[in-house]
């Protein structure tokens, strides 16, 4: 597990933990749980640019590259599609959708590592 | 808002797809499934629909032959998962029996693929989303459609009125 892993370990687990916190509060997606998530996406987007300048230089891809990159292209929508779907309707319920987010992000990012190495 | 919905008039309910389309937070009709803990519902089974196809398609083209039953299991699963969460999302009576279908089919796909990967394990050695009863995804697959069976309940249209 590299730091890129650890960043999103850390970042998806205070994200959905902050949002099941807000929803199990009965509270609807506010600023506080959408910009949890909005970390959770600037992270992939670091594992991303990481992982380019990384390939451009040299290194390789243990496992299959298109099955990481796909991996990584998929957990980079998760975010914006779980945001769109929360404040389409803002209630309770939505805060554990954004909740899911962090730890589907959490286990893309373990296999993506698993891929890599 | 379950409340709300119980105390709706006739006539709120029959102002057709507002809920629907406009996705705004108003209970407009009864008839939805998209709204409340069903959004989380679909949300999940979005996420399994998206996870069960990219993995069977990357089965079935790159190492097919190795196992071709757990792999056509896998697309099947894979096509059930997007069933159930096309059909969770759309309002009206006849996407209520897709869900309900899709969602027993899930029940019964998951109970036995998982026996048969527990008992006869020398017949399913490939990974498929059931495998002893979707372990490898947190038996998420095995809860999803015991939570999705008692939200269609709950959630089941009202009969017609003669």
């Amino acid at each position: 597990m590299d730091g890129y892993f650890y960043i999103i370990l850390v970042v998806g687990l205070v994200s959905s933990l902050l949002c099941a916190g807000a929803g199990i509060l009965k509270k609807a997606p506010n600023d506080a749980t959408i910009l949890s998530v909005a970390a959770v996406e600037v992270s992939l987007l670091v594992y991303l640019v990481g992982s380019i300048v990384r390939v451009a230089t040299g290194e390789r891809i243990a496992g299959e590259p298109w099955e990481f990159w796909g991996y990584l292209a998929t957990a980079l929508l998760l975010p914006v599609g779980a945001v769109y779907w929360a404040i389409l309707e803002r209630t309770r319920w939505s805060n554990f959708v954004l909740a899911a987010v962090g730890v589907t992000a959490l286990v893309m990012a373990a296999r993506m590592n698993q891929i890599w190495y | 808002m379950e409340e709300a919905n119980k105390n709706m008039t006739a006539s709120e309910q029959r102002t057709g797809d507002a809920g629907t389309t406009g996705g705004a937070a108003g209970p407009t009709q009864r008839d939805t499934r998209n709204t409340g803990p069903g959004r989380l519902l679909i949300a999940v089974y979005a996420v399994f629909a998206l996870s069960a196809t990219a993995r069977a398609g990357y089965q079935i083209l790159t190492k097919f032959s190795e196992a071709p039953f757990a792999y056509v299991l896998s697309a099947f699963a894979a096509a059930v998962y997007i069933v159930a969460t096309i059909s969770l999302a759309k309002a009206g009576r006849t996407w209520f029996k897709v869900s309900v279908t899709a969602v027993l089919v899930e029940l019964i796909g998951v109970l036995v693929v998982g026996a048969l990967s527990l008992f006869d394990a020398a017949n399913f050695p490939h990974e498929t989303v059931w495998s002893l009863f979707g372990r490898g995804y947190g038996f998420i697959p095995l809860l999803l459609p015991i939570l999705g069976l008692i939200w269609l309940y709950r959630r089941r249209p009202a009969r017609k009125q003669a």
